[in-house]
């Protein structure tokens, strides 16, 4: 089905980006994920909602092995995961993850937040990477703010930038985990705004946040965890206007 | 979202901020601040008067032995106490005063000594620009070129014969690179580009990639060809190890413990987290037994110990074994402090460095290790200073160094018994050395702060 060379399976042979299969993990005694079986197709936003503790963050980052898991497989473009070098290779070279408090690097400025792993990794020279960092800044609106460190600015600032420092390495996926829960509502326009930017250019994402709007104005489907597993999965009208189960319906009064 | 942009509605009172003004300025000047300090009810003044008398006192005290009675110009002990019972005798440190800076240094090369320690402080100098770029191989550099030019200063010999050809080498290249440094930064005042530079034409003809560091190379060997012809028409009186002494020799020590401490306690700090287990417990070990035992008997067990566990052919003179011995003391030290730093850099930035696909070494030597030992700068610095001063410890196991020449004083014939006034001039340099050490690392976490 696919090669076993470093490169990925392309479009032709499958257009499904992240396959996840029967994906069980347990904290201890604590089943967290449930038997979590879900397809993301290539270019689809993909926003994951529940209650707090449903296990949302667990399984976005089972997806970049932040975290391990027992049971169940997790492809990514056709690619069974498992734990060895070809498979890490495959995830920094496909996914970029935005953190709910940012995790930027304070000893280092905006501009070089974006450009170390263009440098590093990419052993890109200093000034593609600075022109390459500058674009993306540009794009998320902060190209001003390139020599500020990252505790000189408010946290709507932060998380473009961190955005931009995942896109930076060229992901073909976006995780993002509660983007704006750390933030002002002030602030969380800004950063949805990029997100909604970014939406549009065919990028795919999987976001778990709590913002409905967002869901409904871009999501192609939404997904409602509770308890570690999956209850619904449909498109946003669907779920959040018309949800089939109580649980659904119930977290939707809460949060709307 | 889109609700949250709705226009205000007119009848809505508008809000405008009330203007900033500047804070209340104290305008009673000097003798207002200390009064209202001290002087502001019966008790404090009374407390104010008491701590004033006894300063004074104290002061008076120190003054006159220090100053107004001391004898500068004496000839021994003897003639000391008959100018002047009761105050210092100056004029003993005086006349030892070479011997406590050289230890037992032959007179005539002591200017080996000025021009080796001066050279090494030369050679950090850059650091403190900001014009100069890749700070941190310069830093690198005197870690591991200096050592060279120092050692080929103070231990002598003809070029490339009682030292060995690698060492002259080494010394070559370190002294051009010292040059190119030097060039560099003078060069670039003028807006000038630098020496390597000039080789660029040159070594472009030949090769395509990385034609700057090539050419820094072919200008680095030139230099140091140079510097080889010149040091071989020059030939140092050579001087045996164990005639180096006093705060040249604390010098010495201190600055090595100091520059191994971080390298070492980084890997050790590293060791001890590390998931295999034969790494962690021998950091561990080496961690735990270094740090529950006194330095003297570190230094001790290196001195007897080391020895024993080398095979017998490989001579190992005193001042090396003790050189280890302090490096892994204060290794072992700096690990703790490192791995407190490290336990303190939260969990995110190893996520978000992972999320970036960066490795182990990476993490640690881009993220984790600036971070940690940016916060870890006082408590550094206070291992620093504790190591300078701990080093005068190797007294004890017959290093001449100042605290052992300062116990010679006492033994000269002509200065017998006079123990008080080296020691008081040995405190009063240590003083300075580490109130220094503590103002610089004040300003180093100012410095860096503003990053944060
Ligand atoms: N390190 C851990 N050790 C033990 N249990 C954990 C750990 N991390 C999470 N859990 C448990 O796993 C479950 C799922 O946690 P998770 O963080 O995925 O929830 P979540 O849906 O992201 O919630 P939230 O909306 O509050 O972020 C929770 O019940 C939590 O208590
Ligand atoms: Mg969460």
């Amino acid at each position: 089905m696919m090669t076993s060379s470093g490169h990925l399976a392309t479009k032709n042979t499958t257009n499904t980006a992240i396959k996840i299969d029967k994906l069980n993990k347990w904290y201890g005694d604590h089943h967290v994920l449930k038997d979590v079986s879900l397809d993301i197709s290539e270019g689809e936003i993909m926003v994951v909602c529940g209650p707090s503790g449903s296990g949302k963050s667990t399984l976005i980052r089972s997806l970049n092995h932040l975290e391990d898991y027992q049971e169940g497989v997790v492809s990514v473009f056709g690619q069974p995961l498992s734990r060895d070098r070809q498979s890490h290779k495959i995830i920094h070279q496909t996914m970029g993850m935005v953190f709910q408090n940012f995790n930027l690097f304070p000893h280092l400025t905006v501009l070089q937040n974006c450009t170390l792993g263009l440098t590093w990794l990419r052993k890109m020279s200093e000034r593609d990477a600075d022109k390459m960092a500058m674009r993306l800044l540009d794009r998320v609106g902060i190209a001003q703010l390139a020599t500020r460190y990252p505790g000189q600015l408010s946290g709507g600032q932060q998380q473009r930038v961190a955005i931009s420092r995942s896109l930076a390495m060229e992901p073909k996926i976006m995780l993002f985990d509660e983007p704006t829960s750390a933030l002002d509502p002030e602030m969380v326009k800004e950063v949805l705004d990029v997100m909604i930017d970014l939406a549009k250019t065919g990028m795919t994402m999987v976001c778990v946040t709590h913002e409905m709007q967002f869901a409904k104005q871009v999501a192609d489907r939404v997904v409602f965890m509770a308890d570690g597993e999956i209850i619904e999965v449909g498109p946003p009208e669907q779920v959040l206007v018309n949800p089939q189960w109580d649980r659904t319906k119930e977290f939707l009064q809460h949060v709307l | 979202m889109d609700d949250l942009n709705v226009k205000n509605p007119p009848t809505l009172k508008q809000f405008v901020p009330t203007p900033p003004r500047p804070p209340r300025q104290s305008k009673s000047g000097i003798f207002g601040t200390i009064r209202q300090r001290c002087f502001n009810s019966i008790g404090n003044s009374v407390l104010t008067l008491c701590v004033i008398a006894v300063l004074f006192y104290l002061v008076k005290h120190v003054l006159d032995w220090a100053v107004f009675n001391a004898v500068f110009i004496a000839d021994n002990r003897r003639q000391c106490m008959d100018i002047s019972p009761d105050g210092a005798c100056w004029a003993g440190v005086i006349s030892w005063f070479n011997g406590l800076i050289y230890g037992r240094f032959p007179v005539d090369e002591q200017w080996r000594v000025n021009v080796g320690v001066l050279l090494g402080l030369v050679w950090l100098l850059p650091l403190m620009s900001k014009r100069i770029p890749l700070r941190n191989v310069i830093l690198l550099s005197w870690i591991g070129l200096y050592p060279f030019v120092g050692a080929y200063l103070f231990l002598g010999g003809r070029f490339g014969a009682e030292l060995g050809w690698v060492h002259g080498v080494m010394t070559c290249l370190a002294l051009a690179f010292l040059t190119i440094i030097y060039a560099n930064w003078i060069l670039s005042v003028w807006d000038k580009k630098g020496l390597n530079e000039l080789f660029v034409p040159l070594v472009s003809r030949f090769v395509e990639r990385r034609i700057h560091l090539l050419s820094f190379v072919a200008a680095w060997l030139l230099i140091a060809l140079v510097m080889a012809f010149a040091l071989n028409q020059v030939s140092l009186e050579p001087v045996a190890i164990e005639r180096w002494g006093g705060l040249f020799l604390t010098f010495i020590i201190a600055s090595f413990a100091i520059t191994m401490a971080i390298p070492i306690g980084v890997v050790l700090a590293l060791g001890r987290r590390s998931k295999l287990p034969v790494i962690h417990w021998l950091s561990m070990t080496v961690i735990e037994l270094v740090r529950s035992v006194p330095l003297i008997t570190v230094l001790f067990m290196a001195v007897t110990l080391l020895p024993i566990f080398l095979p017998a052919d490989v001579e190992f003179n005193k001042l090396a074994q003790v050189l280890v011995a302090v490096c892994i003391f204060a290794g072992a030290y700096m690990a703790e402090n490192i791995r407190g730093g490290l336990q303190a850099i939260p969990k995110g930035q190893y996520e978000a460095a992972a999320t970036l696909g960066l490795g182990y070494l990476h993490t640690m030597a881009l993220i984790i290790l600036p971070q940690a030992l940016r916060m870890m700068i006082p408590n550094i610095m206070t291992s620093f200073i504790s190591l300078l001063k701990d080093t005068t410890l190797v007294s004890i196991i017959g290093l001449f160094d100042i605290m052992l020449m300062a116990r010679n004083i006492a033994n000269d014939k002509d200065w017998v018994g006079m123990h008080t006034e080296p020691l008081v001039m040995i405190s009063v340099l240590f003083f300075l050395f580490c109130y220094s050490m503590s103002q610089y690392s004040l300003t180093l976490e100012k410095r860096l702060k503003v990053d944060r």
